[in-house]
């Protein structure tokens, strides 16, 4: 059990989100950032879609009342009673030891993931919380969680190594975007803008969407409006401002602006990571290239899991022009 | 039929089936009988169906298949539109009074009384078109354009949920208390959306709506009762 004595922002539990109630205009919510979120899963020997506190900008101070095996994924300065421990590592909390989890450094959300997961009662499958429809509720100070039940031994000490974590500090990246859907509300002077600016992220971004500020999106004289229609998130809406709104995990399921494109899938947890004034460009992909996207993405991930699951070794690799890290044998 | 079926990747998770864009019963048959033969046929690559107007997106496993996979998988897919019927249901709903703060000016802005306001709202049999913008809220078609009345030009910031509203043409049920901009005629005690029920939603797509007004004796006995 944990109580949680000190919430300074937004602080949700979420897993890898609800499906299956979209049609019912329900969003699939879960944690904006999956790569962060499912390490975070992995270092305390859960399955990637556990849930877990998710955190915007500055962690929560809590207590564990009881045994257990933490990890903080982000780039945070993290505590256990005062004294500094390392982001990306699991370690052992006992009985009256408090965590305390700073301001993250680069990036926007952090997340804290408990050996056994956080203990919930689903909502329509999931523990993901989507507040607006009384499923779950932000975390307050007081709040208590129980974590699932989980062998603690050789948990702890797992430790992702420095060059497999995630960079978040770039002021500027470029995502892909499937492109393709209401074309015909543009003309192709505001395709071409779309794809060659830097749009940047407004303060007016949230876990629904992010509305980005830039050079203006042109329609075509069939205008913004559309025919109501299904949305999913990466969905990139152009309103009649001709200023883009991504669509991000509790987006609502339908929309009625146009659709210029979907960013890849893959991509998504990176932009969800940028701050307000950081830009985004846009590089089309074809179908094709965003589910490699995906499959590399996935291949990372698992190579990760049974690397930090003692299953795979890491070698370090240095040429001239790059350092990286490759896996090799079970 | 597969020659007005328009396939479009949604992004690489999705793939977006729309029919004629336009918004009227026939198209929206044929969308919830093809996402209902979508869900019947047992696809292990399938998430789920969003149907909306005149298009629906099938959410896929981009892992087991991809577009060029579920499209064929869709081409495969017989159904008829024909045979497509929601389920009716009814809406007790509370007409003006605090309920109702704006069926006054509905009623004035389109030159009739407030009881013939009740009398047009409630007599159609509407559609559910789809569910979309707030979890249970459905896209309700049918309304008598006698009684359509434009937005607040200043939203409220607290519509309680159940209110039953006008926007322009269309006539709709908050399910959730939210800020908005409909004229509110009346409240309906029946809760749209309720997280700790499976379904969640009062409504579902393709359903019928009919409206019966009540009294307030009615509401109360209504809202006391656990639903």
């Amino acid at each position: 059990m944990i109580e949680l004595l000190r919430v300074p922002s937004l602080l949700t539990v979420q897993d890898s989100g609800r499906s299956g109630y979209r049609k019912l205009g329900v969003p699939i919510s879960g944690f904006m950032d999956d790569y962060s979120a499912r390490i975070a899963n992995y270092l305390v020997g859960n399955p990637g879609n556990a849930p877990l506190l998710e955190f915007l900008l500055t962690g929560p101070t809590l207590k564990f009342n009881a045994s257990a095996v933490f990890a903080v994924a982000g780039d945070v300065d993290v505590k256990l009673n005062g004294a500094p421990v390392d982001p990306w590592t699991s370690y052992w909390a006992k009985r009256g030891d408090v965590l305390e989890v700073g301001v993250v450094k680069s990036g926007l959300y952090g997340y804290i993931a408990f050996a056994g997961g956080i203990k919930c009662e689903p909502l329509l499958g999931s523990c993901s919380t989507y507040a607006k429809a009384g499923l779950g509720k932000p975390l307050k100070a007081g709040d208590v969680l129980n974590l699932g039940y989980a062998i603690l031994t050789g948990r702890e000490g797992r430790r992702l190594p420095e060059e497999l974590r995630p960079d978040y500090s770039a002021e500027e990246i470029t995502v892909g975007v499937v492109l393709g859907l209401d074309l015909g509300h543009f003309t192709e002077e505001g395709v071409r803008t779309f794809l060659s600016e830097a749009y940047t992220i407004t303060p007016e971004s949230d876990r629904m969407g992010y509305r980005l500020d830039g050079r203006t999106i042109e329609h075509s004289e069939k205008g913004a409006g559309i025919v109501t229609g299904p949305l999913v998130p990466g969905t990139v809406q152009v309103p009649p401002n001709g200023k883009p709104i991504v669509m991000m995990r509790d987006a609502q399921t339908t929309g009625g602006y146009a659709r210029i494109g979907v960013v890849t899938s893959a991509h998504l947890h990176r932009l969800a990571q940028m701050r307000p004034g950081f830009k985004v460009r846009f590089g089309e992909m074809s179908v094709e290239d965003a589910r490699n996207e995906l499959f590399k993405k996935e291949k990372t991930l698992e190579a990760i899991r049974l690397f930090l699951e003692g299953r795979l070794r890491a070698y370090r690799i240095k040429t001239e022009k790059m350092e990286t890290i490759a896996f090799a044998g079970e | 039929m597969g020659e007005t079926m328009n396939f479009k990747p949604l992004g690489d998770s999705a793939l977006l089936i729309s029919f004629r864009e336009v918004i009227d019963e026939e198209t929206n048959d044929r969308v919830h009988a093809l996402a209902g033969a979508i869900e019947k046929a047992g696809f292990e690559w399938l998430v789920e169906v969003v149907p909306a107007y005149s298009s629906l997106a099938v959410i896929y496993d981009a892992k087991l298949i991809d577009f060029e996979g579920v499209r064929q998988a869709i081409e495969r897919i017989e159904f008829s539109a024909e045979k497509f019927e929601g389920r009716l249901v009814e809406i007790p709903v509370l007409y003006g009074g605090e309920h109702g703060p704006d069926l006054e000016f509905v009623a004035e802005y389109n030159g009739l009384t407030p009881e013939e306001v009740i009398e047009i709202h409630s007599r159609p049999i509407y559609r559910v078109y789809f569910l979309g913008f707030l979890p249970g809220f459905a896209y309700l078609g049918g309304m008598d354009e006698r009684i359509a009345t434009p937005r607040l030009e200043k939203p409220r910031l607290k519509v309680p949920a159940g209110s039953v509203g006008i926007a322009g043409k269309q006539t709709g049920i908050y399910p959730l208390e939210s800020p908005g901009g409909w004229r509110i005629i009346g409240r309906t005690p029946l809760r749209l959306f309720n997280p700790t029920r499976d379904p969640p939603t009062l409504l579902r797509p393709g359903d019928r709506v009919k409206f019966v007004p009540i009294d307030e004796e009615e509401f109360l006995s209504l809202s006391n009762r656990k639903i």
